[in-house]
């Protein structure tokens, strides 16, 4: 263990370097611009498996994205509300969303493939609710952000900009991870997917450690989708709310690997990447075609990557390190 | 209004036979094979799409252009069973999901490159009953009647056949009817293919009623969804029972305010009978 974890640390340094780097090297603002979209469902993909990892499998991240994204855009489209404080509302507003949510759930002891199901019924309400207001919010043809242009309105000459700030967010999202796993909320958290009434009784507060980590997640998850909406000034219920996107970025950090700190970033840069190439390589006449490509290639790696590729390599790796085992 | 709440009630209820008929085909497959399949309203969109096809492009009489879009369907179900299922019987229950969740992003997209983004529909006129104020479209009577048909046939199937038997057995208790010299691998492909049978019989009634395009399968397979858990994963009563209060509760909703209003009070009902009593309206305790 000792050594995967130093050649780890090495090898996240240089992926840091790489990272900060990378703008400055590639120029062309479309490869920039898939790089930012990275970046930015990494860090969201990080956020949801911050609940996933230890047994809550949420399907309804979408109306966290959702919230995020809305409420700053039509803030900001109604009422001039500048999204530098704009975001924050959405921010809180999602968290207590969660918190209501959440503790529904945790109250009645919803566990495993219920949770789960609640979590994607969820989904759908808030991408119906965005359709029922379609006076307000645009309905399923989407919201376009006003453009100003104007940095006080969190709108940069140089896309790069928001690069970075995905680039940030996603390492204080790998950071937070590493807190949690040093703390003990981890082993709290572990006690309680393991068994739920043993933890209880052991003096684990089970509601308030779950709370804990769903009102991060969802709160992290609001951020990302705030900021999806104003990098991409546009949102609709198909990209950023709903059942789709949900489980989109379940997609992501599974096939990364769930489990491991840097899997969601994996499993993003792969299916993001994945996605525009076969887009590119096909082109707009083919469009469906492309995505018939793209959900084989998610099956086939589903069926052969079950731990995630991330997953998958760690174990490979470590057995190799102990072959006495 | 009040004619038209009685309308809407009457539409719910005829809507709930198609429902529950599209929710057994759900149910039969999570009861058996513990598989939700995430792609079933999309199957109904491809079935709906076959018949279409046999009908419109190779001129083949419209009955007999229904018999073989329900048993291309059953096909398909094999094909996933094949190629989809088998592969992850032991597989996590989430990768089982998102592996059938990207089946809808294969389906629907093989759907657009095939047929287009267009609505499509055999335009047929079917008269219309009257009863005083209350008007009833006689392609809805059509679907209720043959849906409440099918769920006959198929209770007798479950409980008066030998293979029906085996299918109950292995839903029951896998170990067990392993033991008994029963081969599950034989009664899920059975079981998708009844599924995916099911699906085509649904599209078909669907023929008279509704148009078809790509994303046509996504509010039926969250609506099937909702019932079967709504009434009691793998329990085939519940499914039947809860697909009329659904139907119900949608169809007067949307009178009395919008279809999404509509959606989002089931999915309540739903959340909110997954927090009271998660095994649904008449499941056991797991």
């Amino acid at each position: 263990m000792q050594a995967i974890n130093k050649y780890g640390f090495y090898g996240q340094i240089i992926l840091l370097v790489v990272l900060v780097m990378l703008p400055f090297i590639i120029t062309s603002s479309y490869l920039n611009h898939i790089m930012t979209l990275i970046l930015l469902w990494s860090f969201v993909a990080t956020a949801w498996a911050y609940m996933a990892r230890f047994g809550m499998v949420s399907l309804g991240h979408g109306i966290f994205l959702g919230i995020g994204a809305y409420f700053p855009t039509m803030m900001f489209n109604y009422w001039s509300f500048t999204p530098w404080i704009g975001i924050w509302v959405g921010v809180a507003i999602a968290v207590a969303t969660a918190a209501v949510l959440g503790y529904a759930c945790f109250r009645f002891g919803l566990l495993g493939d219920y949770f789960a199901l609640v979590t994607l019924a969820v989904a759908e309400v808030s991408a119906l609710t965005i359709m029922a207001f379609r006076e307000t919010t645009g309905g399923s043809l989407g919201y376009t952000l006003r453009a100003t242009g104007k940095i006080s309105d969190m709108q940069f000459s140089d896309k790069r900009v928001y690069y970075f700030i995905a680039l940030i967010l996603l390492i204080g999202a790998v950071y937070i991870w590493r807190r949690i796993d040093r703390s003990p909320i981890r082993l709290a958290l572990t006690a309680i997917e393991e068994s739920e009434i043993a933890a209880a009784s052991l003096g684990v507060s089970v509601i308030r450690y779950k709370m804990m980590i769903t009102l991060l997640s969802a709160g992290l998850t609001a951020l990302g989708g705030a900021l999806y909406a104003q990098y991409v000034t546009y949102v609709s219920p198909d990209t950023i709310a709903g059942v789709g996107v949900s489980l989109s970025v379940c997609f992501k950090a599974i096939l990364g690997g769930m489990f491991t700190v840097l899997g969601p970033f994996v499993g993003s840069t792969i299916i993001v990447a994945l996605e525009e190439y076969v887009r590119i390589s096909m082109g707009a006449s083919f469009l469906g075609l492309s995505q018939i490509i793209f959900g084989i290639s998610l099956l086939i790696m589903i069926i052969f990557l079950p731990k995630g590729i991330m997953g998958s390599m760690s174990l490979a790796i470590s057995r190799k390190l102990n072959r006495i085992d | 209004m009040f004619e038209q709440i009685l309308m809407a009630l009457i539409n719910g209820i005829l809507l709930g036979g198609v429902l529950a008929l599209l929710a057994f085909g759900l149910n039969l497959i999570f009861g058996v094979v513990k598989i939700i399949h995430m792609a079933y309203g999309q199957f109904v969109m491809l079935g709906f799409y076959f018949i279409y096809t046999f009908h419109t492009s190779w001129h083949i009489p419209l009955l007999l252009a229904m018999a073989l879009g329900i048993a291309a369907m059953g096909l398909i179900g094999i094909l996933t069973q094949l190629l989809v299922i088998n592969p992850l019987l032991n597989a996590p229950r989430l990768n089982q999901l998102l592996a059938l969740a990207s089946l809808i992003i294969v389906v629907e997209n093989l759907a657009q490159v095939i047929w287009g983004a267009d609505y499509r529909g055999i335009p047929l006129s079917m008269p219309i009953i009257q009863f005083g104020e209350i008007f009833i479209r006689s392609s809805f009577l059509i679907a209720f009647i043959g849906a409440i048909v099918t769920l006959w046939f198929l209770y007798l199937f479950l409980n008066r056949t030998y293979l029906g038997l085996g299918i109950r057995a292995v839903a029951q208790d896998l170990e067990m009817a392993k033991g008994m010299g029963i081969n599950p691998k034989v009664i899920y492909y059975i079981t998708l293919m009844t599924g995916g049978a099911l699906s085509g019989l649904v599209a078909a009634f669907f023929v008279p009623i509704y148009t078809v395009h790509p994303h046509f399968g996504a509010s039926f397979t969250l609506m099937a969804f909702v019932i079967v858990v709504f009434g009691g994963m793998g329990n085939l009563m519940g499914g039947f029972i809860s697909a009329f209060i659904i139907g119900i509760v949608t169809s007067v909703t949307a009178v009395l305010s919008s279809k999404e209003v509509a959606d989002i009070v089931a999915l309540l009902m739903f959340i909110g009978m997954m927090m009271v009593r998660p095994e649904g309206l008449l499941g056991t305790e797991s």
